[in-house]
């Protein structure tokens, strides 16, 4: 099994993928197994509401929830490397749907 | 030690200009310190016509080390980073951004097990250079922010606590443009505030600005109106009525000023009958009647 998050705003697979890695309100955690979706949550991002060290604290969530992935834009510095040192992979899609990012992920990750 | 704020909102009204060329009018009376506290571009020292800054001191922030003999990897410390500095990773010990860091020290009195080793980072300089006129000292306190820092007032209240330690009369804060926390510190404890602005929409959009800011911290303002002669300042003018500022001070739009700059040499000192020499007197001279001694 795997956790995928994706940065979002009002968050959900048909929601677009926020542009902003660290100051995006939500992420979109997608549970995979064998290809399948098993489970579709939506967690606050506190990175979204802090004064400053956004993309830390939004990595720091995501290292709680176990995340194995993020799929979204390109993090800023302090996130890319917060990101790093958690071991968390990024991907970067943007400009789509948390559903059409993850079936474009999946169906590469097949081949 | 009396203390006077000259501040303004807008760069490049004239507020080191006001405040170099006050201080050492103010050097007919008493024992002066002029503080710099404009520590991403300060140049009193420039405008004062000295070539170098003396008496260098580190300002020194607080920044935590992990202690990995003692660390359990509770996470506390990354709990109670007010600026999200630290950070947790899943499996290794806490990780520690310097940039994002204010030095405030939570994580050192938050870890249950003394596991945050003091350390420091230099965030930048203070300076100190003794001058005389008028047979009285001018003490001269200078900070410097680093390149690329990016948490101005730690600077600016090292830079201030070190003129306050000097035994003068009166203590003259030089701070930089905005309205933010930096400037809000050199406000904090002062007697009096003096407002440089200058008759343009600019200067009037950032009058308002600061203006708020004193009215808010409760502080009296005198307000400077420098170039006057050029724009409008009908509006400033109105406004300065409403918030209920007492004395105002029109310094013309002159060529000495130009002159003077030309040379590096004060206007007070160089052209002391100048117009506009007169009008930085006159503003003295009202501060020594509100100050008394001298």
């Amino acid at each position: 099994m795997v956790r995928i998050a994706f940065p979002t705003d009002k968050g959900g697979l048909d929601d677009q993928i926020y542009p902003r890695f660290g100051r995006a309100p939500t992420f979109t955690i997608v549970e995979v197994e064998d290809g399948e979706i098993k489970d579709v949550r939506v967690v606050q991002n506190p990175g979204s509401i802090s004064g400053s060290g956004a993309g830390i604290r939004a990595v720091q969530k995501l290292v709680e929830e176990k995340i194995d992935i993020v799929i979204g834009p390109s993090p800023g510095p302090n996130a890319y490397m917060a990101l790093q040192q958690s071991g968390i992979r990024v991907v970067m899609i943007l400009g789509v749907t948390v559903r059409e990012a993850l079936e474009k992920f999946l169906s590469e990750e097949k081949k | 030690m009396f203390r006077v704020t000259v501040t303004g909102g807008k760069g490049g009204t004239g507020k080191s200009f006001v405040a170099v060329n006050l201080a050492i009018a103010l050097t007919r009376y008493y024992e002066v310190v002029l503080a710099d506290v404009d520590v991403e571009a300060p140049n009193d020292y420039v405008l004062l016509g000295i070539n170098k800054l003396e008496n260098e001191e580190p300002i020194k922030v607080f920044l935590p080390f992990i202690d990995t003999g003692k660390c359990t990897r509770c996470g506390v410390c990354a709990k109670v980073c007010d600026t999200g500095a630290i950070l947790m990773p899943p499996n290794a010990y806490p990780v520690i951004f310097p940039r994002l860091c204010s030095g405030c020290k939570a994580c050192y009195y938050g870890c249950p097990y003394n596991a945050i080793i003091k350390g420091y980072h230099v965030l930048g300089y203070t300076y100190y250079n003794k001058l005389l006129y008028n047979n009285k000292t001018l003490h001269l306190v200078t900070g410097v922010l680093r390149e690329g820092e990016e948490h101005t007032p730690p600077a600016v209240l090292a830079t201030r606590k070190r003129a306050e330690n000097i035994n003068g009369d009166i203590l003259i804060l030089d701070t930089g443009a905005g309205t933010g926390n930096q400037i809000s510190l050199s406000l904090q404890n002062t007697n009096l505030v003096i407002a440089v602005t200058e008759p343009t929409p600019l200067g009037l959009h950032d009058l308002l600005s600061i203006l708020e800011v004193v009215k808010g911290m409760n502080l009296g303002v005198w307000v400077v109106i420098n170039k006057y002669g050029v724009g409008d300042p009908s509006r400033h003018l109105e406004i300065l009525e409403k918030y209920g500022v007492e004395k105002i001070y029109r310094i013309p739009f002159n060529r000495d000023v130009v002159e003077t700059y030309i040379y590096g040499k004060p206007i007070v000192l160089a052209k002391p009958s100048s117009i506009v020499s007169k009008t930085i007197y006159d503003l003295s001279i009202d501060l020594v009647k509100v100050i008394g001694g001298g």
